[in-house]
């Protein structure tokens, strides 16, 4: 029996400077490191001592010295295995160190812990002095019997004894999880126990929830669901198992029948339930209990309840038994025993909202400058609804005496990462009059692309300066608009008017869009011009507008299909993921491509299962870049293609 | 070598031992007053014996400060620092349920699948509850006391760092948590292993709070409930649909119930971007979750809206995870796999505004 091979893997063992132990030690750093190797190299140094799992060694208290004779034995056992042990491990190679660095860093460690432990030994503290390991330790025994002194938990014999007594790990659990635990019957979905914690949940005290039904507190819509979560009945839908690794769906029918539900089977949904509104009046504080509960119908939170069915013998329940209507039989009462958490997304809002009118609003345009998505706080502003909107181009609304700087912004958007400020600008309500907003833009990039799929617009309204004069400017300006359509638009620098075309305003969006796309690909490089299957043309504009492609200040005959790759100058750090889809076109276009993976990620990956594997493999690629804007051009590792 | 030069020799090796064996019993007495099973208690080495030593004082120390503010909502007597018998209930008095205080501790980290974890600001692990075993493969005692950057995704140091950092949102938003990592597992599909080869990343999902203290300040925390999330997904309502997406979150496949749900036909939503048919003001939720997606290949996204074709929106949790998109197959090596995106969507709400059309996505006939 080795000592060595009842422990597994990695590990620091307890010895402390002795020689003797010097080849055990070893063994074990050696291990460890190459846990640690497995890791980046970054945290090779300091991993080594600190990814150790204290791995337990037999009598592992005392072996320096008591066992001194014994010492030798286990050593020379070690030292045989630890030969046989070279044969197994010999995958786990690494570098050998020097004896003394080992030890060193053992020691140091140590010293660190026993630092740290005096600093949370209050009889430590005050003293400026470093005090030495062993009055340390001892003044450790001291405290800590001080603090068990004062609490019972551990002499009661009873309980298994945990490292923090029940009630705290509940406050905890309870603290952590923001929820609270209750049990329903199934039959009638009567509240047999509730947790404290629904208090600070719904507001509703035990007392007011116990007994009642669930059902009474569940917003209408959601009861069909609540019930069939409930439901034991053979109508109950089959579990569906989506499995990860394949994708597809495994129909497992539940083992329902009888009058016995499956305990242990898993529930999980979505409901919304009631809260009780905190009422802030002080005279209906005193109807609370009536009228609180007319208001608060109204208002719900999202509640995911998630937990499993388990039927109690009717013989436990004694006092708080069902009456023989709950019993699903004679001798069993089922129940769904679940914890209920908010979101903080839905939480509820303790007063009631205030309407303000909002000065605010969102828009989505695709990067040529057509709206695709109107958030509904616009309509207020801007008198159209949503869907008057969609479709059309923003330079249609847009103040004549603002196009050129807001067709400069949207070149940059364009180009840029950041978020670009607009000046304030005219924008035209519905009405033809014209309100001030000012917009913040920024290009929203696919994570995973790394692409510019669209442009978001945050608009605020910027208050009018003095009425009188918004009017007449206004009267004029809508003159004006008039006869845009007639008169050419302004000289924007980059938007060609050539005679003979009409220039809409709508025009000037579609260039600008056009014009990066010209720019991209021009500068792509041959070897990212591959088209990836995952990326699709941004929009179909490029299609309709390319006839009027003797606009387009480059004059070249447009390639409709291109996608608009990042360019490498433009987007260093869109590199990284560029290479991905390259590898990924390489990989389902069915290349014959052998990727070395072992060479770039590490020896030894290859061994691990496939769903391991597929993951390991992800982690690894994206592992290389810990912070995406970083450059990593993967065409310069060496995949052999 | 002179014989006196042995003598002292001797004496010198004689006076190393017996300071040692002083300092194993102090160790020895140390590790008795641990509240740990007798069996692990003898097993633990020195530096675990001192980790969890340490872990024990703070515990006791959160527990102190917090007394105070669990007063009023606990009708349980504390039992650290606080006097027994001032007439207070008795700890179990939940109508006759015996062991109840037990029981629905057990109860919570069963159901909620997971296993609590307290960190110090400076991302020491000060505790676990016993059951991170049956999850990670490891147990309290070997974890405890270990600084969780040494055993995290390096990827993912930064996001735990932040978490621990107290955010000027967290004054009113109450200081939650909600975010994903990855850690080391001693846990592979055959058992634990420890086999530093197979030693795997597991995503886990975590949940929780920064509890605040201004004094002592060391009594900061945050609380944590960590969920692996699964590999294989359980669907228990019908109010859910699953969907398959590219790498960029345009669909590749979409399951028959999102007509129910949403109003498309899964064809219709063939090649379109999940970014298209969800609100705006929810993209930082989306992208947030692509972000885990791609780097952790595991995430759970908070709640969104999706848009009801027609007009109108739902709102909607996924639970996502990048699995190969082709059948593993033996001839083929594993490294090969292209990749996809798995989403298991539930469906929280009804139509809310029916009749608004937010996107263009909503009214286009495709």
């Amino acid at each position: 029996m080795s000592v060595r091979n009842t422990s597994a893997g990695g590990g620091d063992r307890v010895g402390g400077g002795e020689p003797t132990e010097d080849l055990l030690v070893e063994e074990n750093q050696s291990s460890c490191m190459s846990l640690s190797s497995l890791m980046t190299a970054s945290s090779v140094a300091g991993s080594s001592m600190s990814t150790e799992m204290p791995r337990k060694r037999k009598g592992s208290m005392d072996n320096q010295d008591s066992r001194s004779a014994s010492i030798p034995d286990v050593d020379m056992e070690d030292d045989q295995n630890g030969s046989d042990g070279d044969d197994q491990h010999v995958k786990m190679k690494c570098i050998r160190e020097p004896h003394s660095q080992i030890e060193k860093r053992r020691r140091d460690k140590m010293n660190h812990l026993i630092d740290k432990l005096s600093a949370m030994i209050p009889t430590c503290n005050p003293l400026s002095r470093k005090l030495d390991k062993l009055t340390v330790l001892r003044m450790a025994v001291q405290h800590l019997k001080s603090l068990k002194g004062s609490s019972s938990s551990f002499s009661e014999a009873h309980y298994k004894p945990s490292f923090i007594p029940n009630e705290e790990l509940k406050h905890l659990v309870i603290k952590a999880a923001d929820g609270f635990l209750f049990v329903v019957g199934c039959d009638r979905g009567k509240i047999v126990f509730v947790s404290e914690s629904v208090m600070k949940i719904l507001n509703y005290s035990r007392a007011e929830l116990i007994g009642q039904s669930l059902f009474d507190y569940i917003h209408p819509k959601d009861m069909g669901k609540v019930k069939e979560q409930l439901s034991a009945s053979e109508l109950y839908p089959r579990e569906r198992l989506i499995d990860a690794k394949t994708g597809l769906q495994v129909q497992a029918d539940l083992p329902v029948g009888g009058a016995r539900l499956c305990s242990g089977a898993r529930r999980s949904f979505f409901c919304r339930m009631k809260y009780n509104k905190i009422s802030v009046k002080v005279e209906e504080k005193e109807f609370q209990a009536s009228s609180s509960k007319k208001k608060e119908s109204q208002k719900y939170c999202t509640v995911h309840c998630t937990g499993y069915m388990r039927s109690w013998p009717t013989s436990q329940l004694g006092a708080e038994g069902e009456g023989e209507a709950e019993k699903q039989d004679s001798s069993h009462f089922s129940c769904l025993v679940a914890v209920g958490r908010v979101h903080s997304h839905s939480s509820p809002q303790v007063n009631g909202e205030v309407k303000v009118k909002s000065t605010e609003f969102t828009t989505r345009y695709t990067m040529d400058g057509k709206f695709t998505f109107v958030d509904q706080r616009a309509t207020t502003i801007l008198g159209y609804l949503p869907q008057e909107l969609l479709g059309t181009s923003c330079y249609e609304y847009f103040h004549q005496d603002d196009l050129p700087h807001l067709a400069d912004r949207h070149r940059k958007v364009l180009r840029s990462k950041e978020k670009i400020e607009t000046n304030c600008y005219k924008f035209k309500t519905k009405y033809g009059s014209f309100v001030t907003l000012q917009s913040q833009w920024f290009g929203f990039v696919n994570p995973w692309t790394k692409e510019v799929e669209y442009i978001v617009s945050t608009n605020t309204v910027i208050a009018q300066a003095s009425r009188s004069g918004n009017k007449s400017e206004q009267s004029s300006n809508s003159k004006t608009s008039e006869e845009d359509g007639k008169k050419s638009l302004p000289i924007i620098p980059g938007i060609s008017t050539t005679p003979g075309s009409m220039i809409y305003a709508g025009s000037i969006g579609t260039q600008i869009a056009n014009e990066l796309l010209d720019f991209n690909r021009m500068n792509s490089s041959p070897s990212s011009g591959n088209v990836s299957p995952f990326s699709l043309p941004l929009d179909k504009s490029p299609q309709i507008y390319n006839q009027t492609s003797n606009n387009v200040p480059n004059g070249e005959a447009t390639d409709v299909e291109m996608p608009g790759k990042s360019s490498s100058e433009d987007e260093p750090q869109g590199a990284a993921f560029s290479g991905g889809e390259t590898l990924m076109a390489h990989l389902s276009s069915g290349e014959n491509s052998q990727l070395d993976l072992d060479s770039v990620v590490g020896p030894g990956l290859s061994s691990l299962s496939n769903d391991e594997a597929a993951m390991a493999v992800i982690m690894s690629l994206l592992e290389t870049d810990t912070n995406l804007s970083d450059a990593v051009d993967f065409e310069e590792m060496h995949w052999s293609l | 070598m002179t014989a006196d030069k042995e003598r002292r020799r001797a004496i010198s090796r004689e006076a190393a031992k017996k300071r040692r064996q002083v300092e194993s019993d102090v160790f020895g007495d140390l590790s008795r007053l641990l509240p740990v099973q007798p069996s692990v208690q003898a097993n633990l080495d020195k530096p675990s014996i001192i980790r969890l030593t340490i872990s024990y004082i703070r515990m006791h120390t959160l527990f102190k400060v917090n007394t105070g503010t669990n007063a009023e909502t606990s009708h349980g007597a504390s039992k650290y620092g606080r006097p027994l018998g001032k007439g207070e209930e008795p700890q179990v008095c939940d109508g006759g349920w015996g062991h109840a205080e037990k029981e629905e501790t057990n109860m919570y980290l069963s159901i909620l699948d997971g296993f609590l974890m307290v960190l110090s600001t400076g991302g020491d692990v000060i505790y676990l509850s016993d059951n991170v075993n049956k999850y990670m493969g490891l147990t309290q005692t070997e974890l405890m006391g270990h600084n969780i950057f040494d055993f995290a995704h390096p990827c993912d140091l930064e996001e735990i760092r932040n978490n621990l950092r107290l955010m000027a949102e967290d004054v009113w938003s109450d200081a939650k948590r909600d975010f994903v990592m990855r850690i080391k597992s001693g846990l592979t599909n055959r058992g634990r292993s420890s086999h530093l080869k197979t030693a795997t990343w597991k995503v886990l999902h975590c949940r929780g709070r920064l509890n605040v203290c201004a004094s002592p300040s060391s009594a900061s925390c945050l609380l944590l409930t960590c969920r692996p999330l699964p590999l294989s997904h359980t669907l228990l309502s019908t109010h859910t649909f699953t969907s398959q997406h590219s790498m960029d979150m345009r669909f590749t496949y979409c399951d028959q119930r999102v007509t129910l749900l949403l109003g498309y036909s899964p064809e219709e939503l063939l090649g379109r971007s999940i970014y298209d048919l969800c609100h705006m003001l929810d993209t930082n939720c989306l992208t947030q979750n692509h972000l885990n997606l791609c780097w952790k290949s595991q995430s759970v996204s908070s709640q969104y809206r999706m848009l009801v074709r027609g007009g109108g929106y739902v709102w909607v949790e996924s639970h996502s995870a990048v699995i190969p998109s082709v059948r593993p197959s033996k001839s083929r090596r594993s490294s090969h796999q292209p990749l996809s995106i798995l989403c298991v969507t539930y469906v929280l709400s009804g139509v809310e505004e029916p009749s608004l059309q937010l996107s263009v996505d909503q009214t286009v006939n495709r």
